[in-house]
């Protein structure tokens, strides 16, 4: 319509444009409507798995290392629970009155032995090059979905916050996760590794019976997460790497403990593969869950928006972006628990306790709680 | 940044000994059959209620509309000394700028004590009816005191009826009167707040000072900006020293604490809604502070005053248990709605902190001498830091309405050019413990004579509660950097703070 025209054929061509511009409008609403019904389905397909992940439930999950021996006791051992009430350092029933079942107060000693496991942890995994963070625990609910959780669902593990659209955090994966989103990185700041520390907040709605007593399954609770991002070619190795310093953190613990390769039923929808250490809790008297490593590939990525840009041009002939600049990637995200205080409690409290009532403190512990060598019974 | 341990150096060893760690002597559970003699009998229900699981939904009425529902619980509010002292009521609530209405409590009151011996008369009647009618009798009569027993009890299910309703309305008027205010405390707004203690001066810069937030950018210590596309305004992360620096300002404070006889305690940060209420705060008004957790009657903690207030509700303890002395760490989580304007920058206001508190329950007649205790550790802990800071005994329309005295602890930071509030510390004598039904029961018999209860017993008192900030960490951190910063951009580690920080002296800028 730039150029001269009959009268009588511009107006046939004003016309058409009208259509079209109809058309388009009706058919582009129509594409955003099957775009977000795609979006809907399509973000339930679970990531990939890694070729060397057993297939099945629980039972099929690999042992990929065992370390340590169950302690035999000459004595009739107790739980935490009990080991809690006696030496005082535990308050399930206030909470239960204040706050509701699930909730306690930690006491003496174990305030100062949650402080220990967090510094000495810090300490740890700061000399492995990880950048420390602590982090909000009230998060956008469009964050925790990014992450692969979902905030809303009926057995939600989220906690909403009223007259908002946030939530509290289940674990500091979500809010570090989301420090670099909708970022394009410079491979040359990668990778990333921070360990977080922070308050974790979970409903355990859906979980009930045994596996629930007293520090095994809580509401609220303090964690030190490591989160690594890094280039996709590095993701093994840094899980490896991740689920090496778990080791040896709890190696330096005294726990017994196995290293499970989880097999595909257990692995939750962003992880490609997934490692978890159960300990030996005595008092239980079974294995329990104490960490977690995931490696997500580039689900986390893709929703969290985290790309970043290769250095140098790529060598084979590949398309290039704009301006020479060579095309971004989405970066691999991993998470590892690096100290999940009230399993590590149950551990330490039922492994350590010996005949007298008292519990033995750790030695790499110590320097980090004042020196105290031994949790003893309190006269009254 | 190198970093090969962190030793939590000086926590003493003596703290092994038993002294510090004694538990409480078992405390006694509050059942209805302990209610003094005479004591109104709505407080019987406060106790059946409070220990229930509360699942209601929630509802966002105001705490003014009686009408809209009743309360949860009943707090043992002592009407005869408000009536028989409503002057000096009267004139505290205004000093207060508060907006409790006296009138009408004291005739809800008057009414209440009317219908309550309208229905014991009635009762009595139809015990006598009762009575009457074990003994022969005349068919006629026995029929008309069978119709006559009939209306009586009609009437009193009505006039019971209207009774519950009226002691629900009375707590709902009365709950909002302040406690009283001690005698020092200046009267009038935050300009008459009176100056108890200067400790230190402005330190003398010779080159332009940063504030705060400039000093986090630069050393990589803070990120608001990440938070806010993450959480939303007025969050943060911590990293780097800035994380060490929070943990050494805990452990330090914490092993401190402890020195002085308190029992360290880490809390719940979700709590019910009554709790809050029964501490004094109000989790559903329109600027409220406090955030609810969606489909519950819960709420999170603005300050662990409020769990660990909760440890012993509906107790008696034993007199030779007090004083109870604890500190307790918690996130505390704030809305800040209706804070506004330059006093909300950086970690000067933000909605989730890390927060040392110190929490008291003793005999009345101590409370005054705790209160001393408390800013004096309050005090010493921020002069160990080398912080310069006044004490101000904050005048009445600044006290909060549980506080019968409250010392605020202002420290000077350069870099916001003012001071700011980085502690506060109130003696709260007998109004939370009775929202949150707290008593001790005397050990020996009282001296003088006035009635003692059942089997020979002191009757039950109401405890004193006071709580105070020991160490609030964004404030003291807004401090450290401000005060402690240098030419060259860095920031010195106070002294007491470096062996809890593995021996850092100092926050240097990092190599990019």
């Amino acid at each position: 319509m730039k150029g001269k025209l009959e009268p009588s054929e511009r107006e046939r061509l004003v016309e058409e444009g009208k259509n079209l511009k109809e058309s388009l409008v009706t058919l582009e609403e129509d594409l955003m409507k099957l775009q977000d019904e795609l979006q809907h389905v399509a973000r339930s397909i679970p990531n990939m798995t890694h070729p060397d992940v057993p297939v099945g439930g629980e039972d099929s999950s690999a042992i990929r290392n065992e370390v340590g021996s169950p302690r035999e006791f000459s004595f009739p051992i107790k739980d935490h629970l009990q080991l809690g009430k006696d030496l005082d350092l535990m308050d399930f029933d206030s909470a239960a009155e204040v706050s509701g079942s699930k909730f306690f107060y930690l006491k003496n000693e174990a305030v100062l032995l949650e402080m220990a496991l967090l510094n000495w942890t810090l300490s740890e995994v700061m000399k492995k090059g990880f950048t420390p963070l602590t982090t909000p625990e009230i998060v956008r609910s469009s964050i925790v979905e990014k992450c692969g959780f979902q905030p809303r669902g009926d057995n939600t593990q989220v906690y909403s916050i009223d007259g908002t659209d946030q939530c509290l955090i289940g674990t500091a994966e979500i809010p570090v996760g989301g420090i670099h989103m909708d970022s394009i990185l410079l491979e040359s700041a990668l990778p990333l590794k921070y360990i977080a520390f922070s308050h974790c907040f979970r409903t355990e709605a859906g979980a009930a019976g045994a596996a629930a007593k007293g520090l095994y399954r809580v509401h609220q609770f303090s964690k030190a997460e490591m989160f690594v991002l890094c280039r996709p070619e590095d993701s093994e190795s840094f899980h490896n790497e991740l689920i090496q310093i778990e080791e040896d953190l709890f190696t330096s613990l005294g726990l017994h403990f196995k290293t499970l390769d989880m097999a595909t039923a257990d692995l939750g929808a962003p992880a490609y593969r997934k490692f978890d250490i159960e300990a030996w809790m005595p008092g239980l008297g079974r294995f329990g869950e104490i960490s977690s490593a995931s490696n997500c590939t580039d689900y986390q990525s893709r929703r969290l928006g985290i790309r970043f840009r290769p250095s140098e041009p790529l060598q084979t002939g590949s398309k290039k972006g704009k301006a020479n600049l060579p095309s971004t990637k989405f970066v691999h995200t991993l998470n590892a628990t690096a100290c999940a205080v009230p399993r590590m409690m149950v551990c330490l409290l039922e492994n350590y306790q010996q005949e007298d009532g008292s519990v033995v403190v750790p030695e790499t512990l110590r320097p980090f709680m004042g020196g105290i060598e031994v949790i003893k019974p309190k006269l009254r | 940044m190198v970093l090969h341990t962190l030793r939590l150096a000086t926590v003493p060893l003596t703290f092994t000994t038993s002294r510090l760690f004694l538990k409480p002597s078992p405390t006694l559970s509050f059942f209805s059959r302990h209610v003094q003699p005479r004591k109104p009998s709505f407080l019987l229900r406060a106790f059946s209620n409070s220990s229930a699981v509360q699942d209601t939904p929630l509802t966002q009425t105001s705490s003014d509309s009686s009408a809209a529902r009743p309360p949860q619980w009943k707090a043992a509010i002592d009407f005869k000394w408000i009536r028989d002292n409503k002057e000096a009521v009267e004139i505290n609530i205004e000093n207060r700028n508060s907006n409790a209405d006296l009138e009408a409590v004291l005739e809800l009151y008057e009414n209440m004590v009317t219908l309550q011996k309208e229905v014991e008369g009635i009762r009595e009647e139809r015990n006598n009816v009762a009575k009457k009618m074990k003994g022969k009798l005349e068919p006629s009569e026995r029929e008309r005191l069978v119709e006559e027993g009939k209306n009586l009890k009609e009437s009193l299910v009505t006039l019971e009826e209207n009774l519950v309703k009226l002691q629900d309305e009375l707590q709902h008027v009365a709950r909002s009167i302040p406690n009283m205010t001690h005698p020092d405390v200046p009267v009038g707004g935050e300009d008459s707040s009176a100056i108890r203690k200067e400790v230190g001066s402005p330190r003398e810069f010779s080159f332009p000072i940063k504030d705060h937030l400039q000093l986090g950018k630069d050393l990589d210590l803070i990120d608001f900006d990440s938070a806010a596309e993450v959480s939303g305004s007025k969050f943060f992360y911590l990293k780097n020293e800035a994380v060490l620096l929070e943990m050494a300002l805990l452990n330090w404070t914490l092993s401190e604490v402890m020195k002085k006889g308190f029992t360290p305690l880490t809390t719940p940060e979700i709590v019910r809604s009554s709790i809050v209420e029964k501490c004094g705060f109000q989790p559903r008004g329109d600027n409220t502070q406090v955030y609810s957790i969606d489909g519950t009657d819960q709420c999170l903690i603005g300050t662990a005053e409020i769990p660990v207030g909760g440890i012993h509700m509906d107790s008696i303890l034993l007199e030779s248990s007090l004083p109870l002395k604890y500190i307790a760490f918690s996130h505390c989580f704030r809305t800040e709605a209706g804070a506004a304007g330059a006093a909300t920058k950086g970690l000067y206001r933000v909605h989730q902190f890390s927060k040392a508190e110190m929490f008291v329950l003793c005999r009345p007649e101590d409370s005054e001498s705790f209160h001393n205790e408390l800013i004096q550790i309050e005090e010493d802990l921020f002069t160990s830091l080398g912080l310069h800071f006044k004490t101000l005994d904050m005048a009445t329309a600044d006290l909060g309405a549980p506080a019968y005295r409250k010392f605020d602890v202002e420290a000077w930071m350069p870099g916001l050019g003012r001071f700011g509030e980085i502690s506060s510390a109130s003696n709260c004598t007998d109004y939370q413990s009775r929202r949150l039904g707290i008593r001790f029961r005397p050990s020996e018999p009282l001296q003088t004579g006035p009635k003692k209860g059942k089997a020979n017993l002191p009757p039950t008192k109401f405890v004193h509660t006071l709580n105070a900030t020991a160490c609030a960490v964004p404030r003291m951190m807004v401090c450290l950097l401000e005060n402690y910063q240098q030419e060259d951009g860095s920031v010195v580690i106070p002294e007491p703070l470096r062996p809890f920080m593995g021996g850092i002296e100092a926050i240097k800028p990092k190599l990019r």
